[in-house]
Protein backbone atom coordinates (compact mmCIF):
# COMPACT_ATOMS: atom_id res chain seq x y z
CA UNK A 1 0.00 0.00 0.00
CA UNK A 2 1.29 3.48 -0.91
CA UNK A 3 1.42 6.04 1.85
CA UNK A 4 3.20 9.17 2.93
CA UNK A 5 4.12 12.27 0.99
CA UNK A 6 4.14 11.76 -2.79
CA UNK A 7 7.01 14.23 -2.94
CA UNK A 8 9.36 11.95 -1.02
CA UNK A 9 7.99 8.47 -1.74
CA UNK A 10 10.72 6.05 -2.85
CA UNK A 11 10.44 4.91 -6.47
CA UNK A 12 12.71 3.55 -9.17
CA UNK A 13 12.32 3.98 -12.92
CA UNK A 14 13.97 1.06 -14.72
CA UNK A 15 15.62 2.04 -18.02
CA UNK A 16 16.58 -0.41 -20.73
CA UNK A 17 20.17 0.45 -21.51
CA UNK A 18 19.83 4.14 -22.16
CA UNK A 19 17.53 4.10 -25.18
CA UNK A 20 17.05 7.36 -27.02
CA UNK A 21 20.12 8.89 -25.37
CA UNK A 22 21.49 11.58 -27.70
CA UNK A 23 24.91 10.92 -29.12
CA UNK A 24 27.69 13.44 -28.60
CA UNK A 25 27.78 16.41 -26.28
CA UNK A 26 24.52 18.28 -25.78
CA UNK A 27 25.38 21.96 -25.32
CA UNK A 28 24.10 23.76 -22.26
CA UNK A 29 21.60 26.56 -22.84
CA UNK A 30 22.42 28.23 -19.53
CA UNK A 31 23.47 31.86 -20.08
CA UNK A 32 24.01 33.15 -16.55
CA UNK A 33 25.24 32.58 -13.02
CA UNK A 34 23.98 32.39 -10.29
CA UNK A 35 20.65 30.66 -10.73
CA UNK A 36 19.32 29.93 -7.22
CA UNK A 37 16.46 32.30 -6.40
CA UNK A 38 18.03 33.44 -3.10
CA UNK A 39 21.25 34.28 -4.93
CA UNK A 40 19.98 36.03 -8.04
CA UNK A 41 19.13 39.71 -8.16
CA UNK A 42 16.34 41.26 -10.23
CA UNK A 43 18.92 43.94 -11.10
CA UNK A 44 21.13 41.39 -12.87
CA UNK A 45 21.57 42.30 -16.54
CA UNK A 46 20.47 38.88 -17.74
CA UNK A 47 16.96 39.45 -16.31
CA UNK A 48 16.31 42.83 -17.91
CA UNK A 49 13.43 42.45 -20.38
CA UNK A 50 14.06 38.70 -20.48
CA UNK A 51 11.80 35.71 -20.83
CA UNK A 52 12.40 33.93 -17.53
CA UNK A 53 12.01 30.32 -16.43
CA UNK A 54 11.36 29.73 -12.75
CA UNK A 55 12.10 26.04 -12.34
CA UNK A 56 11.51 23.82 -9.36
CA UNK A 57 14.86 22.26 -8.45
CA UNK A 58 13.89 18.75 -9.56
CA UNK A 59 12.52 19.64 -13.00
CA UNK A 60 15.79 19.85 -14.99
CA UNK A 61 16.78 16.42 -13.65
CA UNK A 62 13.45 14.77 -14.38
CA UNK A 63 13.17 16.26 -17.86
CA UNK A 64 15.83 15.07 -20.28
CA UNK A 65 15.18 17.86 -22.75
CA UNK A 66 14.82 20.77 -20.30
CA UNK A 67 17.62 22.85 -21.82
CA UNK A 68 16.27 22.82 -25.35
CA UNK A 69 12.57 22.71 -24.53
CA UNK A 70 12.40 25.40 -21.85
CA UNK A 71 15.75 27.04 -21.04
CA UNK A 72 16.89 28.00 -24.53
CA UNK A 73 16.83 31.77 -24.98
CA UNK A 74 15.63 32.42 -21.43
CA UNK A 75 17.02 33.54 -18.07
CA UNK A 76 16.68 31.12 -15.16
CA UNK A 77 15.90 31.02 -11.45
CA UNK A 78 15.50 27.81 -9.47
CA UNK A 79 13.92 27.11 -6.10
CA UNK A 80 12.30 24.41 -4.02
CA UNK A 81 8.99 25.39 -2.47
CA UNK A 82 9.15 22.46 -0.07
CA UNK A 83 12.61 22.78 1.43
CA UNK A 84 13.77 26.37 0.92
CA UNK A 85 13.38 28.89 3.75
CA UNK A 86 12.50 32.58 3.75
CA UNK A 87 10.00 32.20 0.97
CA UNK A 88 8.56 35.67 1.54
CA UNK A 89 11.88 36.84 0.10
CA UNK A 90 11.08 34.78 -2.98
CA UNK A 91 7.78 36.58 -3.45
CA UNK A 92 9.49 39.97 -3.27
CA UNK A 93 12.21 38.85 -5.61
CA UNK A 94 9.78 37.56 -8.22
CA UNK A 95 7.82 40.80 -7.89
CA UNK A 96 11.14 42.55 -8.54
CA UNK A 97 11.48 40.57 -11.75
CA UNK A 98 8.06 41.83 -12.90
CA UNK A 99 8.44 45.43 -11.80
CA UNK A 100 12.17 46.23 -11.82
CA UNK A 101 13.66 43.84 -14.36
CA UNK A 102 10.53 44.31 -16.49
CA UNK A 103 10.73 40.73 -17.66
CA UNK A 104 8.75 39.89 -20.80
CA UNK A 105 7.24 36.59 -19.65
CA UNK A 106 7.53 33.98 -16.90
CA UNK A 107 7.39 30.21 -17.36
CA UNK A 108 7.05 28.29 -14.08
CA UNK A 109 8.06 24.65 -14.42
CA UNK A 110 7.10 22.41 -11.51
CA UNK A 111 6.91 18.72 -10.71
CA UNK A 112 3.61 16.87 -10.49
CA UNK A 113 3.98 16.27 -6.75
CA UNK A 114 1.53 18.40 -4.72
CA UNK A 115 4.14 20.33 -2.75
CA UNK A 116 5.61 21.70 -5.95
CA UNK A 117 2.45 23.72 -6.60
CA UNK A 118 3.77 26.05 -3.94
CA UNK A 119 6.26 27.51 -6.41
CA UNK A 120 3.49 28.50 -8.80
CA UNK A 121 1.64 29.91 -5.80
CA UNK A 122 4.63 32.13 -4.93
CA UNK A 123 4.83 33.37 -8.53
CA UNK A 124 1.10 34.14 -8.63
CA UNK A 125 1.27 35.91 -5.28
CA UNK A 126 4.07 38.05 -6.68
CA UNK A 127 2.11 38.75 -9.87
CA UNK A 128 -0.97 39.72 -7.90
CA UNK A 129 1.05 42.19 -5.86
CA UNK A 130 2.86 43.59 -8.88
CA UNK A 131 1.84 46.82 -10.55
CA UNK A 132 3.13 45.42 -13.81
CA UNK A 133 1.60 42.29 -15.37
CA UNK A 134 3.20 39.80 -17.72
CA UNK A 135 2.02 36.47 -19.16
CA UNK A 136 2.74 33.55 -16.83
CA UNK A 137 2.62 29.98 -18.03
CA UNK A 138 2.76 26.94 -15.76
CA UNK A 139 4.23 23.64 -16.89
CA UNK A 140 3.69 20.50 -14.82
CA UNK A 141 6.25 17.75 -15.35
CA UNK A 142 5.82 14.11 -14.40
CA UNK A 143 8.35 12.22 -12.30
CA UNK A 144 9.75 10.74 -15.50
CA UNK A 145 9.98 14.06 -17.30
CA UNK A 146 6.85 14.17 -19.46
CA UNK A 147 4.93 17.40 -19.76
CA UNK A 148 1.56 16.66 -18.16
CA UNK A 149 0.03 20.09 -18.45
CA UNK A 150 0.81 23.52 -19.83
CA UNK A 151 -1.55 26.32 -19.07
CA UNK A 152 -1.72 30.08 -18.81
CA UNK A 153 -2.10 31.40 -15.33
CA UNK A 154 -4.05 34.51 -14.43
CA UNK A 155 -3.50 36.66 -11.35
CA UNK B 1 -2.74 14.05 -53.47
CA UNK B 2 -0.04 16.71 -53.35
CA UNK B 3 -1.95 18.65 -56.03
CA UNK B 4 -5.07 18.77 -53.84
CA UNK B 5 -3.09 19.75 -50.76
CA UNK B 6 -1.96 22.86 -52.65
CA UNK B 7 -5.49 23.70 -53.87
CA UNK B 8 -7.80 26.32 -52.26
CA UNK B 9 -10.46 24.56 -50.22
CA UNK B 10 -13.39 26.33 -51.90
CA UNK B 11 -12.20 25.02 -55.26
CA UNK B 12 -12.01 21.46 -53.92
CA UNK B 13 -15.46 21.65 -52.30
CA UNK B 14 -16.89 23.23 -55.46
CA UNK B 15 -15.62 20.37 -57.60
CA UNK B 16 -16.18 17.62 -55.01
CA UNK B 17 -19.05 18.68 -52.67
CA UNK B 18 -18.80 15.53 -50.46
CA UNK B 19 -15.40 16.81 -49.31
CA UNK B 20 -17.27 19.60 -47.50
CA UNK B 21 -19.42 17.11 -45.60
CA UNK B 22 -16.36 15.04 -44.76
CA UNK B 23 -14.57 18.10 -43.36
CA UNK B 24 -17.65 18.85 -41.23
CA UNK B 25 -17.31 15.37 -39.69
CA UNK B 26 -13.93 16.49 -38.40
CA UNK B 27 -15.39 19.80 -37.19
CA UNK B 28 -13.63 21.71 -39.95
CA UNK B 29 -16.24 24.24 -41.01
CA UNK B 30 -14.98 25.41 -44.40
CA UNK B 31 -18.29 25.01 -46.24
CA UNK B 32 -19.94 28.24 -45.06
CA UNK B 33 -16.71 30.24 -45.31
CA UNK B 34 -17.25 33.03 -47.80
CA UNK B 35 -13.59 33.33 -48.76
CA UNK B 36 -12.26 29.77 -48.99
CA UNK B 37 -8.80 30.60 -50.32
CA UNK B 38 -7.01 28.53 -47.65
CA UNK B 39 -5.09 25.58 -49.03
CA UNK B 40 -6.16 22.10 -47.92
CA UNK B 41 -2.68 21.48 -46.44
CA UNK B 42 -2.90 24.64 -44.32
CA UNK B 43 -6.39 23.77 -43.12
CA UNK B 44 -5.25 20.36 -41.93
CA UNK B 45 -2.33 21.95 -40.11
CA UNK B 46 -4.39 24.73 -38.55
CA UNK B 47 -6.91 22.27 -37.09
CA UNK B 48 -4.18 20.20 -35.43
CA UNK B 49 -5.88 16.83 -35.92
CA UNK B 50 -4.46 13.71 -34.32
CA UNK B 51 -2.27 11.65 -36.71
CA UNK B 52 -5.06 9.02 -36.84
CA UNK B 53 -7.75 11.55 -37.73
CA UNK B 54 -5.49 13.27 -40.23
CA UNK B 55 -4.73 9.95 -41.93
CA UNK B 56 -8.42 9.00 -42.02
CA UNK B 57 -9.42 12.43 -43.36
CA UNK B 58 -6.81 12.29 -46.11
CA UNK B 59 -7.87 8.77 -47.07
CA UNK B 60 -11.50 9.93 -47.16
CA UNK B 61 -10.67 12.90 -49.39
CA UNK B 62 -8.60 10.66 -51.67
CA UNK B 63 -11.59 8.31 -51.93
CA UNK B 64 -13.75 11.24 -53.08
CA UNK B 65 -11.36 12.96 -55.51
CA UNK B 66 -9.84 9.77 -56.95
CA UNK B 67 -12.31 6.92 -56.34
CA UNK B 68 -10.96 3.45 -56.90
CA UNK B 69 -7.41 4.68 -57.45
CA UNK B 70 -4.41 4.10 -55.26
CA UNK B 71 -3.23 7.50 -54.05
CA UNK B 72 -0.04 8.20 -52.13
CA UNK B 73 -1.14 9.89 -48.92
CA UNK B 74 1.09 12.35 -47.07
CA UNK B 75 2.63 11.18 -43.83
CA UNK B 76 0.46 12.54 -40.98
CA UNK B 77 2.27 15.26 -39.06
CA UNK B 78 2.97 14.68 -35.42
CA UNK B 79 0.36 16.59 -33.51
CA UNK B 80 1.18 19.22 -30.93
CA UNK B 81 0.93 17.78 -27.41
CA UNK B 82 -2.55 17.27 -26.04
CA UNK B 83 -1.79 19.69 -23.23
CA UNK B 84 -1.38 22.58 -25.67
CA UNK B 85 -4.47 21.64 -27.68
CA UNK B 86 -6.85 22.71 -24.93
CA UNK B 87 -8.83 25.80 -25.84
CA UNK B 88 -6.98 27.91 -23.31
CA UNK B 89 -5.97 31.29 -24.67
CA UNK B 90 -2.72 33.05 -23.89
CA UNK B 91 -3.27 36.41 -22.12
CA UNK B 92 -3.08 38.55 -25.30
CA UNK B 93 -5.46 36.21 -27.17
CA UNK B 94 -7.77 36.17 -24.16
CA UNK B 95 -7.91 39.98 -24.34
CA UNK B 96 -9.03 39.79 -27.98
CA UNK B 97 -11.62 37.11 -27.17
CA UNK B 98 -12.99 39.31 -24.37
CA UNK B 99 -13.33 42.18 -26.85
CA UNK B 100 -15.19 39.82 -29.18
CA UNK B 101 -17.75 39.27 -26.43
CA UNK B 102 -18.61 42.98 -26.39
CA UNK B 103 -18.90 43.01 -30.17
CA UNK B 104 -21.10 39.88 -30.08
CA UNK B 105 -23.35 41.51 -27.49
CA UNK B 106 -23.74 44.44 -29.87
CA UNK B 107 -24.48 42.10 -32.79
CA UNK B 108 -27.05 40.24 -30.66
CA UNK B 109 -29.08 43.38 -29.99
CA UNK B 110 -28.69 44.78 -33.52
CA UNK B 111 -31.72 42.97 -35.04
CA UNK B 112 -34.01 44.56 -32.43
CA UNK B 113 -32.54 47.99 -33.20
CA UNK B 114 -33.09 47.46 -36.92
CA UNK B 115 -36.63 46.11 -36.43
CA UNK B 116 -37.74 49.15 -34.47
CA UNK B 117 -35.85 51.68 -36.57
CA UNK B 118 -37.92 54.54 -37.95
CA UNK B 119 -35.98 56.67 -40.44
CA UNK B 120 -38.20 59.67 -39.61
CA UNK B 121 -37.18 59.60 -35.94
CA UNK B 122 -34.15 61.72 -35.08
CA UNK B 123 -33.67 59.63 -31.89
CA UNK B 124 -33.53 56.41 -33.95
CA UNK B 125 -31.14 57.95 -36.46
CA UNK B 126 -28.91 59.13 -33.60
CA UNK B 127 -28.90 55.63 -32.14
CA UNK B 128 -27.84 54.07 -35.45
CA UNK B 129 -25.19 56.77 -35.74
CA UNK B 130 -23.90 55.75 -32.30
CA UNK B 131 -23.98 52.09 -33.34
CA UNK B 132 -21.94 52.84 -36.44
CA UNK B 133 -19.54 54.83 -34.27
CA UNK B 134 -19.19 51.79 -31.95
CA UNK B 135 -18.36 49.58 -34.91
CA UNK B 136 -15.89 52.01 -36.44
CA UNK B 137 -14.19 52.96 -33.20
CA UNK B 138 -14.36 49.92 -30.92
CA UNK B 139 -14.59 46.98 -33.32
CA UNK B 140 -12.44 48.44 -36.07
CA UNK B 141 -10.09 51.17 -34.86
CA UNK B 142 -9.42 49.55 -31.46
CA UNK B 143 -9.88 45.78 -31.89
CA UNK B 144 -9.18 45.11 -35.57
CA UNK B 145 -6.23 47.48 -35.48
CA UNK B 146 -4.69 45.35 -32.70
CA UNK B 147 -5.12 42.33 -34.93
CA UNK B 148 -3.97 43.79 -38.23
CA UNK B 149 -1.16 46.05 -36.99
CA UNK B 150 0.24 43.94 -34.15
CA UNK B 151 -0.93 40.31 -34.05
CA UNK B 152 -0.92 39.46 -37.74
CA UNK B 153 2.56 40.99 -38.05
CA UNK B 154 3.89 38.01 -36.04
CA UNK B 155 3.06 35.71 -38.97
CA UNK B 156 3.83 35.42 -42.66
CA UNK B 157 1.58 38.05 -44.28
CA UNK B 158 1.12 35.75 -47.27
CA UNK B 159 -0.75 33.12 -45.22
CA UNK B 160 -4.15 32.45 -46.75
CA UNK B 161 -5.84 32.33 -43.36
CA UNK B 162 -4.67 35.89 -42.65
CA UNK B 163 -5.75 37.07 -46.09
CA UNK B 164 -9.19 35.59 -45.38
CA UNK B 165 -9.38 37.42 -42.04
CA UNK B 166 -8.37 40.73 -43.64
CA UNK B 167 -10.99 40.22 -46.35
CA UNK B 168 -13.61 39.68 -43.63
CA UNK B 169 -12.53 42.99 -42.04
CA UNK B 170 -12.81 44.74 -45.41
CA UNK B 171 -16.26 43.27 -46.08
CA UNK B 172 -17.39 44.44 -42.65
CA UNK B 173 -16.01 47.93 -43.32
CA UNK B 174 -17.81 48.07 -46.68
CA UNK B 175 -21.14 47.23 -45.00
CA UNK B 176 -20.58 49.89 -42.34
CA UNK B 177 -19.63 52.48 -44.97
CA UNK B 178 -22.79 51.66 -46.92
CA UNK B 179 -24.90 51.78 -43.74
CA UNK B 180 -23.50 55.24 -42.99
CA UNK B 181 -24.33 56.43 -46.51
CA UNK B 182 -27.85 55.00 -46.21
CA UNK B 183 -28.25 56.81 -42.88
CA UNK B 184 -27.25 60.10 -44.48
CA UNK B 185 -30.10 59.77 -46.98
CA UNK B 186 -32.56 58.37 -44.36
CA UNK B 187 -32.81 55.11 -46.30
CA UNK B 188 -34.18 52.63 -43.73
CA UNK B 189 -33.93 49.62 -46.02
CA UNK B 190 -30.34 50.39 -46.92
CA UNK B 191 -29.44 50.75 -43.25
CA UNK B 192 -31.14 47.47 -42.34
CA UNK B 193 -29.60 45.50 -45.22
CA UNK B 194 -26.09 46.66 -44.47
CA UNK B 195 -26.27 46.30 -40.71
CA UNK B 196 -27.64 42.77 -41.13
CA UNK B 197 -24.85 42.13 -43.63
CA UNK B 198 -22.28 43.43 -41.18
CA UNK B 199 -23.66 41.26 -38.36
CA UNK B 200 -23.50 38.17 -40.57
CA UNK B 201 -19.90 38.78 -41.62
CA UNK B 202 -18.68 39.60 -38.10
CA UNK B 203 -20.44 36.74 -36.29
CA UNK B 204 -18.91 34.17 -38.63
CA UNK B 205 -15.56 35.95 -38.55
CA UNK B 206 -15.40 35.97 -34.75
CA UNK B 207 -16.29 32.28 -34.59
CA UNK B 208 -13.42 31.49 -36.97
CA UNK B 209 -10.99 33.55 -34.92
CA UNK B 210 -12.03 32.23 -31.51
CA UNK B 211 -12.20 28.57 -32.47
CA UNK B 212 -9.56 28.20 -35.17
CA UNK B 213 -7.25 31.14 -35.74
CA UNK B 214 -6.33 32.15 -32.19
CA UNK B 215 -5.73 28.59 -30.93
CA UNK B 216 -3.54 27.96 -33.98
CA UNK B 217 -1.63 31.20 -33.37
CA UNK B 218 -1.17 30.31 -29.70
CA UNK B 219 0.35 26.98 -30.69
CA UNK B 220 2.85 28.78 -32.91
CA UNK B 221 3.80 31.84 -30.85
CA UNK B 222 6.94 31.73 -28.69
CA UNK B 223 6.92 32.98 -25.10
CA UNK B 224 8.86 36.02 -26.34
CA UNK B 225 6.14 36.83 -28.86
CA UNK B 226 3.35 36.27 -26.32
CA UNK B 227 5.05 38.63 -23.85
CA UNK B 228 5.60 41.29 -26.52
CA UNK B 229 2.01 41.03 -27.78
CA UNK B 230 0.74 41.35 -24.22
CA UNK B 231 2.78 44.52 -23.63
CA UNK B 232 1.81 46.09 -26.96
CA UNK B 233 -1.89 45.32 -26.47
CA UNK B 234 -1.78 46.87 -23.00
CA UNK B 235 -0.20 50.00 -24.46
CA UNK B 236 -3.11 50.24 -26.93
CA UNK B 237 -5.57 49.60 -24.06
CA UNK B 238 -4.06 52.46 -22.09
CA UNK B 239 -4.29 54.86 -25.04
CA UNK B 240 -7.91 53.83 -25.65
CA UNK B 241 -8.92 53.46 -21.98
CA UNK B 242 -11.54 56.21 -21.75
CA UNK B 243 -13.12 55.45 -25.13
CA UNK B 244 -13.15 51.77 -24.30
CA UNK B 245 -15.22 52.35 -21.18
CA UNK B 246 -17.57 54.57 -23.15
CA UNK B 247 -18.15 52.02 -25.92
CA UNK B 248 -18.48 49.03 -23.62
CA UNK B 249 -21.09 50.84 -21.54
CA UNK B 250 -22.88 51.85 -24.76
CA UNK B 251 -23.49 48.15 -25.46
CA UNK B 252 -24.96 47.72 -21.98
CA UNK B 253 -27.28 50.68 -22.48
CA UNK B 254 -28.37 49.34 -25.86
CA UNK B 255 -29.20 45.98 -24.30
CA UNK B 256 -31.20 47.66 -21.55
CA UNK B 257 -33.16 49.68 -24.05
CA UNK B 258 -33.78 47.10 -26.74
CA UNK B 259 -33.56 43.56 -25.55
CA UNK B 260 -33.68 41.08 -22.76
CA UNK B 261 -30.31 41.12 -21.01
CA UNK B 262 -28.02 38.74 -22.88
CA UNK B 263 -26.14 36.87 -20.21
CA UNK B 264 -24.51 34.30 -22.47
CA UNK B 265 -24.01 35.08 -26.12
CA UNK B 266 -21.51 32.36 -26.98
Amino acid sequence: MMSGCPGSRTMTFPKDGGTEAPSGVVPSQLRQWPIQLHLVSPQAPYFQGADVVLAADCVPFAMGNFHNAYLKGKALAIACPKLDGDQEVYVEKIRGLFEDAKINSLTVTIMQVPCCRGLLGLAMQALKGSSRKVPVKSVIVSLQGEVLQEEWASA
Amino acid sequence: MEKYLRTPIKEIIGTYPPVGALLEEYRIGCVPCSVGTCLLADIVEIHNLSPEDEGALMAGIAGIVAPGRVVALPEPRSRRPETTRKLSYSPPMKALVDEHRHILRFLAVLPAVIDRFDARSEADRALVRDGIDFVRSYADRFHHAKEEDILFACFDPGLDILKAMREDHERGRAHVRAAGEALARCDGEGIAANLHGYAGVLAEHIKKEDEILYPWMDRNLSMRQVGELFARFRAVDERFAEDRKKYESFVGRLEDAYAEPISEVR
